[in-house]
Parts: C-alpha cells; structure tokens; sequence
C-alpha cells in the first residue's frame, strides 16, 4: 500500500505553513535548515546583502547559461534556497539594523549562521532578545557553540570534522602514513548541523504552541558531528573502551569493506553465519572456504582469514559487474551492495519510486531534477514549489508588507 | 515510577520505540532529549541485539548504554496476543510510534500502520528502513557502511586518483536517526494543529544523499560525477591535513589570500607570501601538491596543539584532529555539558554523550539507560491502569518480565 501521496493529488496540506521565519545565515548549516523549514511549506524570509548577495550565490557547482548574472548560477545556492523569498537589506549599517528589529515582532523563528557575537552585533543578542521578544525563536549554528574559546575562533567544516573525532578516525583500517580525510564532499558537517538545527528550531515551535515562549538554541558543529559517533564516543567517555592515539578505534573487526568490480566498486558485509553460507553460495562453494571454521567471524576472526577471505572475493568480483552480482548476493541473503555515485542515484528505481528527485524550472538555471528529503510524510509531504529566489526578488513585495504588519502588531501589543 | 517533569519543548510528548540497535534509538534518544517520554517495548525473546554487545549481562551491554540514555523501558513479549493488545492499549496513548525493525516485521507482528491507527487515530507513526518502507527495493536490508554506499557518500571519500575508501564505518546510523527524528517533530507540529496524525516513511539510503546535496546537484546541472580528492577543496587552498610531532595531525583550511599570508608569515620562509606559484587561489590550487608538501614538511617539526594556537592567532582556520583521548578530555565539551553524568537504577553515576545543541529551558537529561524492563509499574499501572494483581498475573503468564 502506498502511504503518501503522488504528485498532482492536489493535497496542498504543509506542516509548517503557519510560520514565518527570518534567515540571516549565510552559509550552508543555516540555509540548509531553512530549506528543511521552507521544504514544509514555512514562509522563509531570507535577509540578503544588496548587491552581492548570500556567499554561497559564488560557489559551484554552477549552471546555466555562462554569460548569465553570476550571482543566479550557483547550483549550490540553488538548492539551498527552495521555497524561500529573498529581500535585500543592509543589516550592517543602523538604518538596516532599524529594519531588522522592526521585523522580529512579524516573525516566529530566526536562523542564523554566523560566527559567535555576530548576532549581538545586527542588534540581536542572544542573551537579551527574548525581552523585547519573548515568543521568539532564535537559532544559531557555529563550528564550536556560542562560547567558542579563543583558540576555536576560526574553523571551517574540515576542522570541525577533525575537531570531533570523526576526521582522526577516517578512513576505517587506514595506511598509517597517509593522513587522515575530510569526510565526504564539501559540507558534511553543515549538513549535519543544518539537519539538527531545523529539528530544534520545530521542537521549539511545537514547545511555543502552548507555553507561548520562544527559545533560544545554541547549535554546535563540532558537537552534532561527535553526537553522530555517541554509539563509540558514548563508551569511551564511560570508560567502556579505552581511549588511545590509535586510529583505528572506531572501527570494528572483520572483511568488510570494499572491492573492485569490473565496472565500480561493491561494499561488502559479512558478520554473521547466514552471511558466510551465502557467499558460498554465490562463489559456487569454492575450495578455499573448506579451511575456515564455519562461525570465524564470530569466533575465530583472525587477520590472516580475513586477508585470504578479502583476496579470494576479491578476484571473484573482477570479472563482475557492480549492480548484477550485487542483487545475484541479495537474493541469497548476502548485503553486498554497490557503492553508487552521484551520477548512479537519478535511475535508481527505489528513488524514482519514491520521487526522491524534483523538477524544479529555475529562470537563470533552468529545467533540473534536484535531489530532496529522505522522509515522506503521508499528509504534509515536503515540496518543492518554488525555485531559490533570485536577488531580491521579494524585496518589494514583502519587506514593506512586512513592516506595516510588524507596526500593526506593535500597536496591538501596547 | 515516572520521570518527574523534565521540561524541553517536546514535554508531554510521549514516544513509543521499537527499535533496534542505533539508528532507530538513536532518533528516539533525540527525541527524550527534546523533552519527550520516551517508552522502549523490548522484550526478552526478541532482544534488541545491542543489548547482547560486549557484555554477558543485558543490563550492562555498553553500546546499549550508549545510545538509550534518557528512556524507560517496559518488557512486553508483543508475540503474544496479551503482549500485542498491552503495547496497543499504549499506543492508544502515546503520540509517536517509531521503528525500525526489518522490512515487513511490522506487519507480520499485526503492528502496522492501519492496526496502530484503529486505536490511535492521530497517531504519528515512523517507520525507518533502508531504502524506506515502499517501493521495488524496499525488501533489502544493509547495515549503516551498505546504506552509505547507496547514498553515494562513499565513492566521495577517498585518496586522489585511488579507490574510494569510504568513511569511518560507524557512519550513517546516528543522522539516519535524526533524519527520522526531524520528520517525528514535523509531524508532531501538524497534528498540534491540525489534530491529523499521518504514517512517515524514512530512507536511510536517502539521507545519506541528502548529506551531499551539492555534489548531486553537479551532476543534475552539469553531468558532472566529483570522486574522491583526498583533502582538497575547490574553493580552498591550502586545505588539508598535515603531519605533526609524535604522530599528531594538523587540520588547516585557507579561504582567503590574507590567510595564506598569514600562514606563509608562519612558516616563515623569506618570500614565499608574495612567491608567484602560491600567490592567488588560483595559484595554489594549480600548484597544490606542492604546497601541500611544504606545509608537510613545516608542520612536522611542531605540536599539532601549539601550531593550532598559533594560526588560530592569525585568524586561520586550523584544529588539531583529535584522536579518542582529545576528544574524551576536550575541555570545551565537558563546559558545555556535551558530556555529563547521569545516574543509572542503582544509583551510580554514568557520563553519557548529551545533545549537540544547548537550549534556553531545555529538558533535563538525569537518567541513565534503562534495565530491561526497568519501568514495568509505571508503563502498566499507572499508564495502562492496571492492577498490582493484574501485572502479577501478565508477569506469571510469561506476558511481561
């Protein structure tokens, strides 16, 4: 049975439609947190710099047309910016800053992703907001927390990564002489951050439904990113495991891992009994396996099997193809899967199932499927129906609105 | 016994889990850290295997500990039809189921989402799988390194010009978890106001893709598949990380001209600020190999801690990569009570991983993880209002332990 809606069933219900949040981030943990509102239909108000506009308007991937307005063709921007206005405002001079205050009473939430001080500096400062704005929510993502000491001041996502034991401790099983990895691609750790920080900031909201208070939420990269390992770090900070320089600790026993195929890669996992018989199975009860205890990898899991265990697969996937002999394992109960590219994902028929990829028609980047949520929520489906906002777009539009319903309040309120 | 009011947004929420092992407890310690009473279902004739990790003794199964501090846990057999109408009298008063059995176990033990809405109509139900409840590959099942894989956060992991390594292999379970976590509050919200529950139908394989949005988004615009490039970064450089005395290493992340000044002032090699191979961004990334090998040799001779002062100074990002020890003593941590003690059944003090946020009226965070069954009287009795009589004849009966 199928749970959620298609496409065109013209269930318009959001989750979040009631709420309206301000967006002063300008990097990819706060945008990324206000697509994840904005994708639930929240009225995301993003605050933008006249001219150059969000940072993020300048990094690849870029599309479109080359000779297009450089700061419409971030593929980046693009994707971060689903279903949120833009307006331009200078919040660094006082009369933008004017502005700003007088917004803050027409809205339900505030994202921000600056470094520590910078909100007190646009006159939003964490410690006295809720004064003048008690049932406000305000949310900031930073690398360390809001009291970062000195010495953690200047961090991107590679050291937030190396901050938090995940940077030490990747890859699995390294070579030794090789350092340590980022992890993957460019903005794990604001993904993560960005994921945690909208979970909050709902929370918060959900809190405020009946205690009509806002909240004020202190979201830590370099926190969220060791929260993510709790299952080791959790042992380790209990005494349960020692801790050591050694940069295997997070791993575990074992051959899994992963091997060449003639046409990619597989990532094999193989730790328990029902997995073993399966690989016989698909291997054609090759010799070789005769000489192993049938529980080793329970019982007898030593560095020599494992070796002669990953040589022999090894070469039996060489004449292979990733995907065939990946669902010949499968049937037979062995989760050997391959490992997919970015490229890979789009003919997945799981995805295409469950529509994990949108078309969205933008007017500088045009027609292209993005990739979207994970969860699908059978009333209030995330959507996208609105392409990231070109600069300032929705200055004219809203900000004057805005300010008439932010004064109309004030008068209510007195 | 129930928790006293621990405050937190999600107060008043309570969280029925049938989970296992760490994505699904995981989403649901998420949620009892919101403020939510969380209930773990668990029964001794399908114990969740990590209670059986590392120790002989289920109460003291460290990874188990690990991840459930914070919830109650009630022993229920849900095989049996006393057992499936006790934990569906609990469902007719929680808020949030959520699971993460294997594909289709659900079902097959009568607990699906029609059955659990005909005692809970508003019920919000989350269901976490693999590749997500539905769909032709639903029926697959993969531990966390398979879904990692899927996603296509693998192949982005990995030496230039070599192999994808991967990432660590304990990643991907925890922001599974918190994928499904979000989607729970989301629900949540709607049913606040609107008074509709609704089925939420999470992909692990999904989130993982959702984790490299950007390098997805190449590909839609540009056809473009990125692999894996070691440390490098096309906006910085140098961005790396190096080597350190006695084995230590180095995270350093140039964004800037003025930060490679800097850290050329650092090094301290006359003129290689201004030398024309490392001058503009362009400059160093056309000539990065050798730059990176530069900086290698420097940071060799120095403490990875001090050198991280010393750029930190110059306003370079710069952090040591912290190994188990750093990262267990990072004084930073245990100020903001990212680490802290809890008190488990007896009475002793535990430190426990907390939230990865702090929270003007945050909930508490008291209570180790539970004993087996630790929360019996107050699940039965004073939720499901039965008699001490009538637990002792379900607990004679075999129904709950």
């Amino acid at each position: 049975m199928r749970h959620f809606g298609a496409p065109g069933s013209g269930d318009e219900v959001s989750a979040l439609n009631a709420f309206r949040v301000l967006e002063l981030s300008e990097s990819v943990s706060g945008e990324y947190c206000g697509k994840l509102l904005s994708d639930f239909g929240a009225d995301v108000i993003k605050i933008e710099r006249p001219a150059r506009g969000s940072p993020t308007r300048r990094l690849g991937p870029f599309g479109g047309n080359p000779d297009a307005e450089s700061g419409e063709r971030s593929g980046l921007f693009a994707y971060l910016n689903t279903n949120k206005s833009s307006v331009t405002l200078d919040i660094s001079t006082p009369a933008g800053s004017a502005t700003l205050a007088r917004l803050l009473s027409c809205v339900d939430a505030v994202i921000d992703d600056h470094a520590p001080g910078w909100l007190a500096s646009v006159g939003i400062d964490p410690e006295t907001f809720a004064d003048q704005h008690p049932q406000l929510v305000l949310c900031s993502i930073t690398a360390y927390g809001q009291d970062a000491p000195e010495e953690r001041r200047h961090a991107e996502d590679l050291n937030v990564f190396h901050s938090s034991g995940w940077g030490y401790h990747t890859p699995t099983a390294p070579d030794a002489s090789k350092p340590p990895l980022k992890g993957a691609g460019r903005f794990l750790a604001s993904y993560e951050a960005g994921l945690e920080a909208a979970m909050c900031v709902v929370a918060a909201l959900y809190g405020r439904e009946d205690s009509k208070r806002g909240r004020f939420i202190d979201v830590s990269k370099q926190e969220v990113l060791a929260s993510r390992v709790d299952y080791v770090l959790g042992q380790l900070v209990a005494g349960d495991m020692d801790a050591t320089t050694k940069r295997t600790v997070f791993d575990l026993w074992g051959p899994a891992t992963i091997f060449a195929c003639r046409d990619g890669y597989v990532y094999l996992w193989l730790s328990e009994r029902g997995h073993w018989a399966a690989m016989r199975q698909l291997m054609g009860n090759p010799e070789w396996m005769d000489s192993f205890p049938e529980r080793w990898m329970e019982l007898e899991c030593t560095p020599e099997r494992v070796a002669k265990c990953r040589q022999e697969f090894g070469a039996f996937l060489q004449t292979r193809d990733r995907e065939e002999v990946s669902a010949q394992a499968q049937q037979l109960g062995l989760p050997l899967v391959p490992v997919k590219n970015a490229g890979d994902l789009q003919s997945s028929p799981q995805y295409i199932y469950r529509q994990f990829f949108a078309e969205v028609d933008h007017p500088v980047l045009g027609r292209a499927a993005y990739p979207t949520v994970p969860y699908k929520l059978s009333a209030t489906p995330a959507r996208i129906t609105a392409p990231a906002p070109l600069l300032g777009q929705h200055t004219q539009a809203r900000l004057a609105a805005m300010l008439t319903e932010a004064e109309g309040l004030k008068e209510h309120h007195s | 016994m129930s928790n006293p009011a621990r405050g937190g947004p999600l107060q008043g929420v309570r969280v029925v889990e049938l989970t296992r092992v760490w994505a699904g407890p995981f989403g649901g310690k998420l949620l009892a850290y919101l403020g939510a009473e969380v209930i773990r279902v668990e029964s001794l004739g399908a114990l969740d295997p990590s209670r059986g990790y590392g120790r002989a003794k289920i109460n003291q199964a460290p990874g188990f500990q690990a991840v459930n501090p914070q919830k109650l846990s009630v022993q229920i057999d849900i095989k049996s039809g006393q057992g499936r109408a006790l934990l569906l009298g609990l469902l007719g008063k929680s808020d949030v189921l959520l699971e993460n059995l294997r594909p289709g176990a659900i079902e097959r033990l009568g607990l699906g989402y029609e059955a659990v809405k005909a005692v809970k109509p508003d019920i919000v139900y989350v269901s976490m799988g693999m590749y997500g409840n539905e769909g032709p590959l639903a029926y697959q099942t993969g531990y966390a390194p398979s879904f990692v894989a899927l996603g296509g956060v693998t192949f982005l992991v990995g030496y230039e010009g070599e192999p994808p390594t991967g990432m660590n292999i304990r990643y991907g379970d925890a922001t599974f978890g918190t994928a499904a976590a979000f989607a729970a509050v989301v629900a949540l919200m709607h049913r606040r106001r609107t008074g509709a529950g609704q089925f939420v139908d999470v992909s692990a394989v999904e989130t993982m893709s959702s984790m490299i949005g950007d390098a997805i988004m190449d590909f839609t615009l540009n056809g473009t598949v990125r692999v894996c490039d070691g440390n490098r970064h096309p906006e910085m450089a140098p961005h790396g990380v190096y080597p350190c005395r006695g084995g230590d290493w180095i995270s350093i992340a140039v964004s800037s001209d003025q930060g490679w000044k800097e850290l050329a002032d650092l090094i301290g090699e006359p003129g290689l600020a201004e030398h024309p191979r490392f001058r503009s961004h362009a400059d160093r990334k056309a000539n990065e190999t050798e730059l990176d090998r530069l900086i290698a040799a420097w940071s060799a001779r120095h403490d990875a801690r001090e050198l991280a002062a010393a750029l930190q100074k110059r306003g370079v990002a710069a952090a040591k990569s912290q190994n188990s020890i750093d990262l267990t003593s990072d004084q930073h941590l245990w100020a903001r009570q990212f680490y802290r003690a809890v008190t488990d059944s007896a009475g002793q003090s535990r430190p426990i991983v907390g939230p990865g946020w702090k929270m003007s009226e945050g909930a508490a965070i008291t209570s180790a993880a539970p004993r087996l069954g630790e929360h019996n009287a107050y699940v039965l009795g004073d939720i499901l209002g039965l008699s001490a009589e009538q637990q002792q004849k379900l607990a004679d009966a075999g129904v709950t332990r």
